[in-house]
């Protein structure tokens, strides 16, 4: 896991924290024994050293230990293990590579985890007809490799490509840098194979983008888990672009930045990527991976072009135009793919590179509409002043979502102070307009947000769907939803309120 | 006795909802009234036309709110003096369909090779539900994953579920040039070459077939979109040309022309299977006139005689190859099989339902079979919620 060096706690806040770990009740013999009817023994795993290796998932403060974790290794054993929960009125969860950064794979307690690491494999590349079919334990990246020899690649790719796999990013909507043209995981998966969680199964959506009926697929994907579990996916591929062409470009000020990015919409370009990184990332960024980025420049982007090249070649003169009559005081344009793999690193490498620059952080999630992010990085720097916390800002610009990195250091007794500015960066978003996440999803860190974005009628309806393909909760219970349990014991914004609380949780 | 009512605001629409009793049709212009399954005679007909035009447009943030009953076509001359579109383009929208109705019905047209379609580029929404509950899912921006996206179970709704009272879509700039490569060529020979025009590297917005020719769609800059046209026609050989704009409009108008043509004794059956599989299941359906086929997406429309045997041979077909289909416009009074076999997710559907529409009050029959009418004695189908 290169990417993931979180170890720093976020969301915990001591004992009192939902994700505290409360010793699960010792599961009776019997439930062990049904897995075993339907697994090997040894993938099911009941020893507590093992379960304790999946207590949390890339959100590493939210932490409990499963009652049982097993191991199936094909989608008939994966149906096999929800019976078996059916039977005995268990909770389960479904966990991919646990890369995730809101709790969304955290176990419940006296759950059952349900891995599918071992449905790996990649069950066809169909190169006529343009797609893939994958068991939801492919790791993203390798979807791209084993297509590249056809010249075929899939396009969302998250930040940690290389180690979070396709049925995580089913459950969580992944996107990427390259969604901004591409569009997310729901706009690249055209059917998928789900599990409900009576055990039975059923496909989502066609082969063609052509529906009869409602689009089950659509509303599945993005769920976090909490409808089903997918076991077998059918995604879209695309054809590498003729030409890609990336500049890196360095500006004055975030205004200016900013500018930048709403004079190329303006110019009817719509960039692969467009990434903004301020000054503190880059400081960061740039110490763990010499990529070139120049430290003391208020704020850079790295905007990408690909396509057709007569296409890109108008569009890119045009594109750094607009960046010199904004004040670009520095333009690389790098020659070669490696260089350009380079320019990507320092952007990839962000979040954990700010790991050097501060001893702990947390990386925050929010969606703004763009002409608004010159705003929403103002005040959230006020916000930083206010609080004795820097933040650094590494974001996708071209659709408003920010990835504020806010510092911090737990032995100085600084954790509260950043989980509360955290939250409200991400309820600021959601006043300006926007969303309370773009990528990670809601999970359980910001379950007890989801009022601030949604009406308690909005939230009872999404419940309602909820119990048409889980009347009983068994399907990642506690997640998304804001709940009692949860919410009731966390502190200050977090607390919905009271009449809002009453309309959701009479239906929990 | 049917009542029409036309609300003119969401607490209008929330209000009749609550007020009416009994079962509501919900109708936008009209222009799909006899697609998917026939619909039961409805106590309240929901006129939706009067919930019109734009509520909010940010063309800075190339996000735009819309009352669900605004004509498509209207919304788009709106968009486009900011050069902007919503980038789809189905046939219908040409006379005069609703955006509400377009994605009720799941409508899509040439350009969903490249943008997908309404499903693809809707962002959130407003839905009123049978029992007067205003929900809204999603938001005004194009990246958001907070919550389910519930505005995707309205897709392909065909008027069940909810009322779509707003959508917020995702825009996209106008190109400056839009070019068309034609190419002459047999339906049987439609697949190789479409192959080569997709892996050409010109990235066309639209691959169709029609009348006897392979159209491509190029979409772009001024200079580019033209030279990727010259380009491509030079990739295809002799039988290719690049059209004169007229030319152009021209074959784009025939082609949608055919898509929602109606007649009085033909159906109009559309279909998605695979690209690979399309040549076949089009071979199989014999009767086929009309045919417009999208041989890179695997999407087709034909049109079939209007006889029960037929369109229920071409639903099992296209089942058969793993495929999807839905039977649209027909001569009046034809009882014709809407879908085809029930998917095991059919469960789903019905427990969705039952969760949101309890009594079926919104669009009895129009999704029958798949979600049968409530039993004689007025019992909701499907399992509670
Ligand atoms: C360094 C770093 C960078 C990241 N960058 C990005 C980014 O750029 N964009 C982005 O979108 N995300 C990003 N993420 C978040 C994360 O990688 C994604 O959410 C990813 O999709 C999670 O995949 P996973 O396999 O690790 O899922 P997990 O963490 O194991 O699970 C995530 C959720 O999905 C559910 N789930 C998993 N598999 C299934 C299944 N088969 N069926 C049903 N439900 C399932 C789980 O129950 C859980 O709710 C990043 C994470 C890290 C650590």
């Amino acid at each position: 896991m290169p990417e993931r060096t979180m170890e720093a706690p976020h969301g915990g806040t001591g004992n009192d924290a939902p994700g505290a770990a409360t010793p699960p009740v010792a599961v009776g013999p019997e439930l062990a024994r049904a897995f075993r009817d339907v697994l090997p023994a040894d993938l099911v795993i009941t020893d507590e050293v093992g379960r304790r290796s999946y207590e949390c998932d890339g959100l590493t403060g939210f932490r409990q230990i499963p009652a049982l974790v097993v191991l199936p290794r094909d989608a008939d054993e994966v149906a096999a293990c929800v019976r078996v929960c059916a039977r005995h009125g268990v909770p389960f969860v479904a966990r991919g590579a646990g890369t995730g950064l809101s709790g969304g794979a955290m176990p419940v307690a006296d759950g059952v985890v349900i891995s599918l690491q071992k449905l790996r494999r990649i069950l066809e590349i169909d190169v006529e007809n343009r797609r893939a079919v994958l068991e939801p334990g492919v790791y993203n990246l390798e979807i791209s490799k084993a297509a590249a020899p056809y010249g075929l690649y899939y396009a969302p790719d998250p930040s940690s490509q290389q180690v979070c796999t396709i049925g995580g990013n089913v459950a969580e909507n992944s996107g990427g840098a390259h969604c901004l043209k591409y569009g997310f995981t729901t706009n690249h998966v055209l059917e998928m194979e789900v599990v409900l969680a009576d055990g039975s199964v059923v496909t989502l959506g066609g082969p063609t983008g052509e529906q009869a009926g409602p689009d089950l697929r659509g509303l599945f994907i993005g769920s976090e888990g909490t409808l089903g579990i997918c076991t077998k996916v059918t995604v879209r591929l695309l054809q590498t672009p003729e030409t890609v062409r990336t500049v890196l470009a360095d500006f004055p000020s975030i205004e200016a930045a900013g500018d930048t990015v709403g004079d190329i919409v303006d110019a009817a370009i719509i960039p692969a990527a467009v990434e903004m990184m301020d000054s503190l990332s880059m400081e960061a960024s740039e110490a763990a991976t010499g990529a070139g980025l120049t430290v003391d420049a208020p704020a850079a982007l790295i905007i990408e072009l690909d396509g057709p090249a007569d296409e890109v070649e108008a569009e890119f003169s045009h594109l750094t135009a607009i960046c010199e009559r904004h004040g670009a005081t520095r333009m690389h344009v790098p020659a070669e793919a490696e260089e350009r793999q380079k320019v990507w690193k320092g952007r990839k490498a962000a979040f954990a590179a700010v790991g050097r620059i501060s001893p702990d952080y947390i990386v925050q999630d929010g969606v703004v509409p763009r002409t608004r992010l010159a705003e929403v990085l103002t005040r959230i720097a006020e916000m930083g002043r206010d609080a004795g916390l820097r933040v650094a800002n590494v974001f996708h610009a071209g659709d408003g979502n920010l990835h504020p990195l806010v510092l911090y250091s737990e032995a100085a007794g600084e954790h509260d102070a950043a989980e509360k500015l955290s939250t409200d960066i991400a309820e600021l978003c959601v006043e300006l307009g926007g969303s309370l996440s773009g990528e990670h999803g809601i999970g359980t860190d910001k379950a007890c947000s989801m009022p601030r974005m949604f009406s308690s009628d909005d939230l009872a309806v999404m419940h309602r769907v909820r119990h048409a393909f889980d009347p009983d909760d068994r399907c990642n219970p506690g997640k998304v939803f804001p709940t009692p349990r949860l919410c009731g014991e966390r502190p200050g914004p977090y607390r919905p309120h009271p009449l809002e609380e009453a309309g959701v949780i009479e239906r929990l | 006795m049917t009542d029409t009512i036309t609300p003119r605001s969401l607490d209008e629409l929330r209000d009749a909802v609550i007020d009416r009793p009994g079962t509501i049709r919900i109708a936008g212009a009209g222009t799909a009234h006899d697609w998917a399954g026939t619909p039961e005679p409805a106590d309240t007909v929901l006129d939706t036309t009067g919930l019109s035009g734009i509520v909010t447009h940010n063309p800075g943030d190339m996000t735009v709110e819309v009352w669900a009953g605004t004509p498509f076509g209207a919304l788009q001359t709106d968009l486009g003096e900011h050069h902007q579109r919503v980038a789809v383009d189905p046939a219908r929208a040409a006379e005069g369909a609703t955006l509400g109705g377009l994605f009720a019905t799941a409508d899509a047209g040439p350009r969903s090779l490249q943008y997908g379609s309404l499903r693809d580029l809707v962002i959130g929404a407003t839905i009123v539900l049978a029992d007067g509950t205003v929900a809204r899912s999603g938001g005004h921006v194009i990246k958001n994953v907070a919550g389910y996206d519930l505005t995707k179970l309205l897709h392909g709704a065909q008027g069940t579920l909810g009322v779509l009272a707003r959508l917020v879509l995702r825009l996209h700039p106008t190109p400056q040039v839009t070019a068309t490569v034609a190419a002459s060529c047999e339906r049987s020979a439609m697949a190789g070459l479409a192959r080569r025009v997709a892996d050409s590297p010109v990235e066309p917005t639209a691959v169709e077939w029609h009348a006897g020719r392979l159209l491509s769609l190029l979409e772009g800059s001024e200079s580019g979109a033209e030279a990727r046209a010259r380009r491509l026609a030079e990739i295809l050989g002799s039988d290719a040309a690049v059209l004169a704009p007229d030319d152009a409009t021209q074959a784009w108008e025939a082609h949608a022309a055919a898509v929602r043509a109606r007649s009085d004794d033909r159906a109009v059956f559309r279909f998605g299977v695979t690209p690979s599989e399309l040549p076949r299941v089009l071979d199989a359906l014999e009767s086929a006139t009309g045919v417009t086929a999208s041989p890179r997406t695997g999407v087709a429309t034909v049109a079939l005689p209007a006889d029960a045997d037929v369109v229920a041979t071409a639903h099992r077909r296209v089942a058969e190859a793993g495929g999807t289909s839905t039977l649209r416009q027909r001569p009046a009074g034809a009882a014709l099989p809407a879908f085809g076999p029930a998917p095991a997710s059919a469960t789903v559907l019905r427990a969705v339902a039952a969760s949101l529409d309890p009594d079926q009050r919104f669009g009895r029959g129009r999704l029958a079979p798949w979600l049968p009418l409530p039993d004689q004695t007025g019992q909701p189908t499907g399992v509670s919620a």
